[in-house]
């Protein structure tokens, strides 16, 4: 168990300093020159010398990125350069509003998906089957900011049970969550079906039957624990699929997290504050896949490497 | 002799499943209505200058933010643009992101994958730790990041796209290639002095075709759905280019007076990546033998 554990902490690394290569190379790669995105383009030379020495530019790449990396592991992402403040207490002011949409609507997906996956399964071919799966077909093929400009134009604005825009209250968070929450169900109850369908044929499963275990029995205590692991793998790919998504659902609601601040901050080009987003999304998915990877431990007793 | 008769009888079975997977994949009525849209959409992207009843970026201040109607089948937005029209020409943008970046993805993937999975060792070492770091980063993420520092562009989308997702294909592909490799055609192969590449373009890759076609039609309604989110959030096509996702993202400023500019394109892109779900679904089933009991 601490040895499969440890394992799954190595391959996070190469992860995340992929990760802070790219971010860092955002910055270089991108056009314009940094100093003039700063100060405007009308400067003299003394100035811009001054500003690029401040910021190591005139350092090669390969020092530069680990200045970079350095300041990173001291927690200083360096500041905002329209806000004029450190981009970690930008980022952390923003942050928990997007955990709230990301860990409420993995529940409501997870509460929503499981049963919905298992009914699907045990009664293959019949009406419960169908139409669930035609709900989760329909789900996977909707865009995440359709549905949720679909939800928002109605239950805000038509029959006015929601508020149309703000974080203050929960009840600004009901309408992006569920949002979230059914899309990513669409996904996972497709999985736990086909997961359970796989389980359900085993000789086990047979076995427990024949001993005359009631059908009931056999599917939660028999079938489910086996058939929810594949779900619980899937979990991390999830995470980073939320977080990875918070640009657009809070674009959508105007919610003013993470996401937003990552996508207005490339458009005013304040890349300290893309670098700075964008990061903490990274940190957030690997911590997000290193749970489930500890849960799958938990649940799985054959892991004992 | 005996030896002849097996042949002839196996190639009646390979003509048997032949018929029996276009029978089998047609015979799925959902199947056959994913095919015509799909068809339908090919065509009015291809016919967009026929089919659209004014040009997409005419605009007609008079008749701004008017409702659908007969005159405009999906109302007009705030420069009294037609959205049919506009929705019409999006079509173009959608289908060649999701064509063009399933067709990279899928070459870069089954060339690494096929590489890793025949010859293993340094080389499949390398590639599956490329891929599973590729695979486990969230594709938006990685496309937002890359689009940040690239700039947006119909060509830069296309390539951001492809380089997110061509890993599911080299994992597929290496696996594949790994069984496959140890099959006695492949032996009698080399026997008869064919070169790696021979074997793994003649004798091996041939084989991996059905699951990479599942998997590649599956993928382009994903392509589709990035490309809508990046235009969504700002990233995508520049204007005044008539991308779906744009064109809902202009729309969200007037959600409230004049919800057809968000409503009809997202409407129209569900029906055509409901399309290819459901014909990737019925290929799979057709092609999938597990499933055939």
């Amino acid at each position: 168990m601490l040895r499969y554990l440890i394992k799954k902490l190595l391959f996070m690394i190469p992860i995340i300093i992929g990760s802070t290569i790219i971010i860092f190379l955002i910055l270089h790669l991108s056009p314009g020159d940094p100093v003039n995105m700063i100060v405007g383009p009308n400067v003299t030379p003394e100035v811009y010398e001054n500003i690029s020495r401040s910021l190591g530019l005139d350092k090669p790449l390969t020092t530069q990125y680990f200045i970079f990396l350095g300041k990173l592991l001291r927690g200083d992402l360096g500041q905002s350069i329209l806000q004029k403040r450190p981009v970690l207490d930008i980022v952390l002011e923003r942050f928990p509003r997007t955990l709230t949409i990301g860990v409420f609507s993995l529940l409501l997906s997870f509460s929503i998906a499981i049963p919905m996956g298992i009914i699907a399964a045990v009664k293959r071919k019949t009406a419960a089957d169908y139409m669930s799966m035609s709900f989760s077909l329909v789900g996977i093929s909707m865009p995440t900011f359709w549905f949720g400009l679909l939800l928002l134009y109605f239950f805000a604005y038509k029959f006015r049970i929601f508020p149309l825009s703000g974080y203050e209250t929960w009840k600004h968070y009901v309408l992006p969550v569920i949002t979230v929450g059914l899309t990513d169900a669409a996904v996972t109850a497709r999985m736990m079906r086909s997961s359970m369908l796989e389980v359900i044929r085993q000789d086990y499963i047979r076995t427990a039957r024949a001993k005359g275990v009631k059908e009931i029995i056999v599917i939660t205590k028999h079938a489910l624990k086996n058939a929810v692991l594949p779900v619980i793998t899937l979990l991390g790919m999830r995470i980073g699929w939320i977080f990875a998504g918070s640009a657009v659902i809070e674009t959508v609601f105007s919610i003013p997290g993470i996401g937003r601040l990552m996508v207005d901050a490339i458009f005013s080009r304040d890349y300290p504050i893309v670098q700075g987003s964008m990061l903490i999304l990274v940190i957030s998915i690997t911590l997000g896949n290193m749970l489930a990877d500890i849960l799958y431990a938990l649940v799985d007793p054959r892991i004992k490497y | 002799m005996k030896k002849e008769y097996q042949e002839h009888a196996d190639l009646i079975k390979v003509a048997d499943k032949r018929v029996n997977f276009w029978s089998k994949l047609f015979s799925s009525k959902p199947a056959v209505l994913a095919a015509v849209l799909i068809v339908l959409f090919i065509c009015s992207a291809l016919f967009a200058a026929f089919i659209a009843p004014y040009p997409y970026d005419k605009q007609n201040l008079p008749e701004m933010m008017q409702a659908p109607s007969k005159k405009h089948l999906f109302g007009t937005d705030e420069l009294g643009r037609d959205i049919f029209s506009r929705v019409v020409y999006g079509t173009r943008i959608s289908l060649m992101v999701g064509f063009l970046s399933v067709l990279i993805s899928t070459s870069v993937g089954t060339v690494l994958g096929a590489l890793a999975g025949y010859y293993g060792g340094v080389v499949d070492q390398l590639v599956t730790g490329f891929t599973d770091i590729v695979y486990s980063f969230p594709v938006s993420l990685l496309a937002i990041a890359v689009v940040a520092a690239l700039g947006s562009s119909l060509f830069n989308l296309i390539i951001v796209i492809s380089m997110v997702s061509w890993a599911g294909y080299a994992r597929l592909v290496r696996g594949q290639v790994f069984s496959l490799k140890e099959w006695d055609f492949v032996e009698a192969a080399r026997a008869l002095g064919a070169s790696n590449l021979r074997i793994i373009v003649k004798h091996i890759l041939p084989n991996t075709v059905a699951p990479i076609i599942v998997m590649a039609t599956l993928e382009i309604p994903k392509a589709i759905i990035i490309e809508s989110t990046l235009s969504f959030l700002g990233l995508g096509v520049p204007p005044p280019t008539p991308s779906w996702g744009a064109i809902m993202n202009a729309g969200r400023a007037f959600i409230l007076d004049a919800p057809w500019i968000t409503m009809a394109p997202g409407l129209v892109m569900m029906v055509l990546v409901l399309a290819f779900n459901l014909f990737g679904d019925a290929l799979r089933d057709a092609l999938d033998p597990r499933l055939n009991d």
